[in-house]
C-alpha cells in the first residue's frame, strides 16, 4: 500500500498517519478482517478472462455443460476468495526477540505463527522492501499448531536497528486471490560494530594491581583450584573428571584469571593510525572477540568511561553492546 | 468411475511414493492433461493425437529423469509444424476443428514449457478450455463424469502449485479442491439455473451444418461422411401402438432443382404462401408421439411423415415458430440450438399433392441439359418399350424398380467418388451406392421419362428395440427416397434403398460402415453383452437429457411460473439471478461482521468456564490457565469440587498435549458442566 505514489503534501501526510494508525508497531499480530487485504492476482484477472471465453464459447455453441462448466469454474473461484482471506484470518504471529548481530552478518528473525483453527497452508513471509527479500519464507501451520519461519536482514551499520515492515500473503488455494497484511514489528534489532578484519594484535596484557604475573595470554591453564560452574564458562573451563564425581558441574579457577588484565582502550585503538571513529570501534570489536577467545580478562575504556576488567559471554555482550552504542 | 486412482496408481508402481515432488506434481498434470485430450482421439486427426501423446510422454520422460527442458526454439519448430499440419489436414487455422487441434497440439506444448508460475497457471487455464471443447463433440453423461474428473484434476494440480512447503499428499490437494467446488456448487445451481439462455451472439454455426444429412441440399458421395456419426438425432415415443420401421419416414428437406452436380430445394415458402385446400388427405387414425430432438443447428423440424399443421396434430412450440412448407416440411424460424421436446400426431396413411397436373409440377421433370445423356439415352430407349410407351407414373416406376432389382446394384457405404456425369457411372456402369445414389438416379431416370419426381431427404427407421419407451434415431438413420406424382393421387412415396437393400429400410437399420479392427472384435465376443450395457447407458443419458441437458429457456420461465411470476420475460430471469446474487452477497458480508467479533474458540470456552466457576463462588481471574482454576477449586470447594478440578486439569493437559495430538475435545464442556452442576448441589 505504501508503494503507492502518493501526492505531495498534506494529504501525503495524512495518508502516512492512517497507514500508521491502522498499523501499530508490535510484536504480536494478529490477523482479522481489519488488517488483511485481498485483490485478484494477474492470474486471477487471466482466468476471469478465461471464463468470459468459456461463457460466450457456451452461448455460442448453445452447450449446457459448457454452462455448467463455466458455472463450477467461477463458483470455485468465488468460493477462493473466502477460502484465500481464511487462510489468514485467526492467525496469531509473534516475532522471537532477535540476538544482536554484528553489523554486515545476517540477523535472524523468527516469527511464530499460531493456528486457532483448521490446517493452513502455503503462508508466505517476507520483507515489504523487494529488494530485501527475492523470495518469500514459506511454511504451513497444522491445525491447532504453530509453525515458524525465519527472515534474515543484514544490517549495515552499528547501532539499533527498527525492524522494516513484513508482509505476509499467501494465494493458496488457487493462486486467483492474493491476501496480505503489512506487519510492523515492534522490536529492534542491536548490531554490534564490524570486527576488524584481519585483526591488530592485541595490545600487551598488564599485571592487574595484585599480582606480578608475565602476559601469557591463553596459557592460564594451572589449576590453581575449582569454583562452581557459571553460566558464561565455557566448556574448557569444566573440569569434567570432578564434575563426573561429584554431578556438579565444576571449573577450574587459574591464577591467569586472578592476576592477568588487559585494558582495551579508544585511545589505543584509534592511536594505530585510525582517524574514522567507525574503524576504531570495528576494531575494539575484533580485540574483544578475541580477548574473549583466549580467555583473558579484559576492560574497556571508551571516551570518559571505563568499564572493569572480567571475563565471560555477559561481559562481552556488555561491551560490545557499549560499542554498539556509543556516541 | 475411479474411486481411488492413488491406490490404483500404487498398486502398479510403487515406486511412485519415492518420486521427487516437482517430478510427481508433474506426472499427475500430465495424466489430468491425458485425460481431457483422450476423448479427442475420437475425431482430431490422427497426427494430432500422436504428437499430443508423443510430447506428453516425452515431458514425462524428462519429469522422470529430472532432465532440463527443451529449447524454446525447438518448442517454436514443433508449433511451426504443427500449425502447417492443421493447414494441411483441415484447410484452415479458424473455425471448430482446426482450433480444437491447435489447442490440443499448444497444451501438449505447454508442458514443456513449465518453467515459471506463469506458464503452469496457462497450462491450468488452457485445461479449463479444453475441457469445454470436449462439450462442442458430446454432452452425454459418459462425458460430463469424465470431464469432472479432469476439472477436479486440474483444480487439485492448481492447489498443489500453491502448496509449496514440503511434500503435501495428493489425497490432500484433492479434498481442498472437491471442498472448493462443493462450496461454489451453490453459486453453480443459481447461475445455471437463472442465466438467462441467449441465442449464439455471431453464426457459428457453419461447422456443425454438415454434421447432419439434412443440410437441405445433396451431393452425391457427401452423406458417406455421416454414415460414421453414431450421435443421437432424435428420440421418439409412441402412444400406443408402435408402427413397424419400414414405416417410419421422417420428413426433412425436399429437393427439387437438380444443376447436374448438386440437389437444392424450391425457393422459400414461408407460412403466408397457402396451400390449397384439399391437397391432404389424412386416412385411417391418428398417431400420437412424443419427440425429443437435439440441437441440429438446422431451421428445421424431422416430424413422422404424415404431421399435418392442425391445432390437434401439429407441435406445440414455445421458444421457437415451426409451420408447415408446401412441400410438407416442417420449418422453423431459427436453427434448432436446444434440445426440444413435443408432442404431435401424424397420419401414416395419407395422400397429399395435387390430383390434377398442374403448372407447379413442370419444376418437377426439369433436368440440366449437358449432364447424364447415357442415363437420358437409357431412358429413352425404356420409354420405346411398346409395353411402356403410354404407361401411366406407377407403371414406369415399377418398370425402374425391375431395372435396380435385376440390375447388380450393390448398397455400400464405400461407393467411392463419382465424377461429371454422376447418374451416368452409377446408373450404367458402377452401381455402387447408398440411398441417396439411389434416390438422385431414380429422380433423374423418372424425369427422363417426364414423371414429375423429387427426392426427400429426412430419417428413416429407429433403433431395434426401445429405451425407456424412447426409440432412438440417430445421425446414421438419415436417409433419402423418391416422391413421383401419379395422376389422381397426388405424390407417392417410394424408396429404390428398399428395392436393392431390403434390410436397410425394412428393420431400420442405421448405415453402419465396415467395423474397425477392434469394435469387430469386441462385437463378435458379444452383441448381447454390448446391446445391453449400451442400452443401459442410453437409458441413464436419456434421463440426463431430460433433466439435466434438456433445460432450456422455456424450462427457465416455467420455473418463475413456479415462482409466482406472470409471464416470465429473460429481463425477470435477469432480476432474479441478480437479486439472488446480490442476497448471497449480503448474506456474506453479513457473516463477515458476525465473525469480526467471534474469538479464538479456545477463548470463548474459557470465558464460558470462567463464568460458571464464578456462579459456584470461585474467583478467577480471566488469564488464569485451567491448571489454575482447578487449584482455585480445590481451594474453594474443598473435596466437593474434586471432580471439576479434574476436568480443568484434563482440559490443560489437552491444550498443552504434544503438537500432533488433538485439541480439547468437543465434548468436554458437556462433562464440565455436569461436574459444575454436582459442586453447586453440594
Amino acid at each position: 500500500m505504501s508503494a503507492i505514489a502518493l501526492p505531495p503534501g498534506g494529504l501525503r501526510q495524512r495518508l502516512r498517519s492512517w497507514w500508521l494508525a491502522r498499523h501499530p508497531a508490535t510484536d504480536t499480530w494478529t490477523l482479522n478482517q481489519h488488517n488483511i487485504y485481498i485483490l485478484p492476482t494477474k492470474s486471477g484477472w487471466a482466468f476471469g478472462l478465461t471464463l468470459l471465453v468459456m461463457l460466450v464459447s457456451s452461448i455460442n455453441y448453445q452447450l449446457n455443460l459448457g454452462y455448467v462448466l463455466t458455472f463450477l469454474l467461477s463458483g470455485s473461484g468465488l468460493v477462493s476468495i473466502y477460502l484465500t482471506h481464511g487462510t489468514l484470518r485467526g492467525l496469531t504471529l509473534h516475532l522471537r526477540p532477535a540476538a544482536p548481530v554484528f553489523a554486515g552478518e545476517p540477523a535472524l528473525l523468527e516469527v511464530v505463527m499460531s493456528n486457532p483453527g483448521s490446517a493452513r497452508h502455503g503462508v508466505g513471509l517476507r520483507w515489504q522492501d523487494r529488494a530485501r527479500s527475492q523470495h518469500n519464507a514459506w511454511c504451513d501451520i497444522p491445525a491447532l499448531g504453530q509453525a515458524s519461519a525465519s527472515l534474515s536482514v543484514v544490517p549495515a551499520t552499528r547501532g539499533w536497528h527498527a525492524l522494516p515492515t513484513l508482509v505476509v500473503e499467501t494465494r493458496f488455494p488457487f493462486g486467483l486471490f492474493r491476501a496480505w497484511t503489512h506487519w510492523r514489528p515492534a522490536s529492534a534489532v542491536l548490531v554490534y560494530p564490524k570486527p576488524e578484519q584481519p585483526m591488530l594484535p592485541l595490545p600487551p596484557v598488564q599485571s592487574a594491581p595484585g599480582g606480578a604475573a608475565q602476559a601469557h595470554p591463553g596459557q592460564g591453564s594451572e589449576l590453581d583450584g575449582v569454583r562452581a560452574w557459571r553460566r558464561d564458562d565455557g566448556l574448557r573451563l569444566v573440569v569434567w573428571k570432578k564434575a563426573a564425581r561429584s554431578g556438579q558441574l565444576v571449573s577450574r579457577e587459574t591464577t591467569a584469571e586472578n592476576s592477568r588484565e588487559l585494558w582495551l582502550d579508544w585511545q589505543a585503538a584509534a592511536g594505530a593510525g585510525l582517524a574514522d571513529v567507525e574503524a576504531g570501534l570495528s576494531r575494539l570489536a575484533a580485540w574483544l572477540l578475541a580477548a574473549e577467545r583466549q580467555g583473558l580478562v579484559y576492560g574497556l575504556r571508551l571516551g570518559g568511561q571505563q568499564f572493569a576488567p572480567d571475563r565471560g559471554n555477559a561481559h562481552q555482550r556488555r561491551l560490545l553492546r557499549e560499542l554498539a552504542l556509543w556516541k | 468411475m475411479e474411486m481411488s486412482p492413488f491406490k490404483l496408481l500404487h498398486r502398479a508402481w510403487p515406486g511412485w511414493r519415492h518420486l521427487p515432488r516437482d517430478s510427481r506434481d508433474t506426472l499427475f498434470l500430465l495424466c489430468v492433461i491425458g485425460w481431457t485430450i483422450l476423448p479427442h482421439l475420437a475425431h482430431l486427426a490422427p497426427w494430432c493425437m500422436a504428437l499430443a501423446a508423443l510430447m506428453l510422454f516425452w515431458r514425462a520422460q524428462l519429469a522422470l529423469n529430472n532432465s532440463p527442458l527443451p529449447s524454446r526454439w525447438a518448442v517454436a519448430a514443433v508449433l511451426l509444424v504443427a500449425a502447417a499440419l492443421t493447414l494441411w489436414s483441415e484447410r484452415t487455422l479458424l473455425g471448430k476443428e482446426a482450433g480444437v487441434t491447435m489447442l490440443v497440439v499448444l497444451m501438449s506444448l505447454k508442458t514443456l514449457e513449465l518453467r515459471a508460475r506463469r506458464d503452469a497457471m496457462v497450462v491450468f487455464f488452457l485445461g479449463f478450455f479444453l475441457v469445454l471443447t470436449n462439450f462442442l463433440y458430446s454432452q452425454s453423461l459418459a462425458t460430463a463424469a469424465a470431464m469432472l474428473l479432469s476439472v477436479w484434476g486440474l483444480l487439485t494440480a492448481l492447489v498443489l502449485a500453491h502448496m509449496p512447503v514440503g511434500k503435501p499428499a495428493l489425497r490432500h490437494a484433492g479434498g481442498v479442491a472437491a471442498r472448493a467446488a462443493l462450496l461454489g456448487t451453490p453459486l453453480m445451481v443459481t447461475l445455471f439455473l437463472l442465466f438467462p439462455r441467449i441465442g449464439p451472439l455471431w453464426g457459428v454455426p457453419q461447422d456443425a451444418a454438415g454434421k447432419t444429412g439434412l443440410s437441405g441440399s445433396m451431393q452425391m458421395g457427401a452423406m458417406a461422411e455421416i454414415a460414421n456419426d453414431d450421435t443421437i438425432a432424435f428420440r421418439i415415443r409412441f402412444d400406443g401402438r408402435t408402427p413397424p420401421p419400414e414405416a417410419m419416414y421422417f420428413r426433412g428437406p425436399v429437393l427439387t432443382r437438380f444443376d447436374g452436380r448438386e440437389w437444392t430445394r424450391q425457393t422459400y415458402s414461408g407460412p403466408q404462401v397457402s396451400r390449397p385446400r384439399g391437397e391432404l388427405l389424412l386416412l385411417g387414425q391418428p398417431l400420437r408421439y412424443q419427440m425429443t430432438l437435439e440441437p441440429s443447428r438446422l431451421a428445421l423440424l424431422p416430424l413422422l411423415e404424415l404431421t399435418p399443421d392442425r391445432a390437434d396434430a401439429a407441435p406445440q412450440l414455445e421458444s421457437i415458430a415451426a409451420w408447415q412448407r408446401s412441400d410438407l416440411q416442417w420449418q422453423t424460424d431459427r436453427p434448432v440450438t436446444e434440445r426440444l421436446r413435443f408432442e404431435a400426431s401424424a397420419w401414416l396413411l395419407h395422400r397429399h399433392g395435387p390430383r390434377q397436373m398442374t403448372l407447379g409440377l413442370r419444376d418437377h421433370v426439369a433436368l440440366p441439359p449437358d449432364h447424364n445423356p447415357r442415363t437420358l439415352e437409357w431412358a429413352a430407349a425404356l420409354r420405346r418399350q411398346p409395353d411402356l410407351a403410354q404407361a401411366d407414373p406407377r407403371t414406369l416406376v415399377a418398370a425402374v424398380l425391375d431395372h435396380l432389382r435385376r440390375g447388380d446394384y450393390v448398397y455400400t457405404l464405400e461407393p467411392g467418388s463419382y465424377g461429371k456425369n454422376a447418374v451416368d457411372e452409377f446408373w450404367l456402369d458402377r452401381k455402387l451406392g447408398f440411398c441417396e445414389h439411389f434416390a438422385a438416379s431414380m429422380v433423374v431416370v423418372l424425369r427422363a421419362l417426364d414423371v414429375p419426381s423429387r427426392v426427400v431427404t429426412g430419417y428413416q427407421g429407429t433403433d431395434p428395440s426401445a429405451v425407456d419407451g424412447y426409440y432412438i434415431v440417430r445421425q446414421s438413420n438419415a436417409h433419402a427416397w423418391v416422391e413421383y406424382w401419379q395422376p389422381g393421387e397426388g405424390w407417392v412415396r417410394v424408396d429404390p434403398t428398399a428395392t436393392v437393400s431390403p434390410d436397410r429400410v425394412v428393420r431400420g437399420t442405421a448405415l453402419v460402415p465396415r467395423p474397425g479392427l477392434m469394435a469387430g472384435a469386441l462385437g463378435s465376443v458379444s452383441p448381447q453383452l454390448l446391446a445391453r450395457v449400451r442400452s443401459a447407458l442410453e437409458a441413464a443419458n436419456n434421463r440426463w437429457n431430460q433433466w439435466v441437458m434438456n433445460y432450456s429457456r422455456g424450462q427457465q420461465f416455467r420455473l418463475l411460473e413456479r415462482l409466482g411470476v406472470s409471464a416470465p420475460t429473460w429481463q425477470d430471469l435477469a432480476v432474479a439471478l441478480i437479486s439472488l446474487l446480490c442476497a448471497g452477497s449480503l448474506a456474506a458480508a453479513g457473516w463477515a461482521l458476525w465473525d469480526r467479533h467471534r474469538q479464538d474458540p479456545w477463548q470463548r470456552l474459557q470465558q464460558r468456564v470462567r463464568k460458571r466457576l464464578l456462579q459456584l463462588k470461585v474467583p478467577v481471574q480471566p488469564h488464569d490457565p485451567p491448571r489454575t482454576r482447578a487449584r482455585r477449586v480445590r481451594e474453594h470447594l474443598g473435596p466437593a469440587g474434586e471432580p471439576l478440578a479434574q476436568s480443568l486439569e484434563a482440559l490443560d493437559r489437552s491444550r498443552y498435549a504434544k503438537p500432533g495430538r488433538p485439541g480439547f475435545a468437543r465434548g468436554w464442556w458437556k462433562g464440565f458442566a455436569e461436574s459444575a452442576a454436582q459442586a453447586g448441589r453440594r
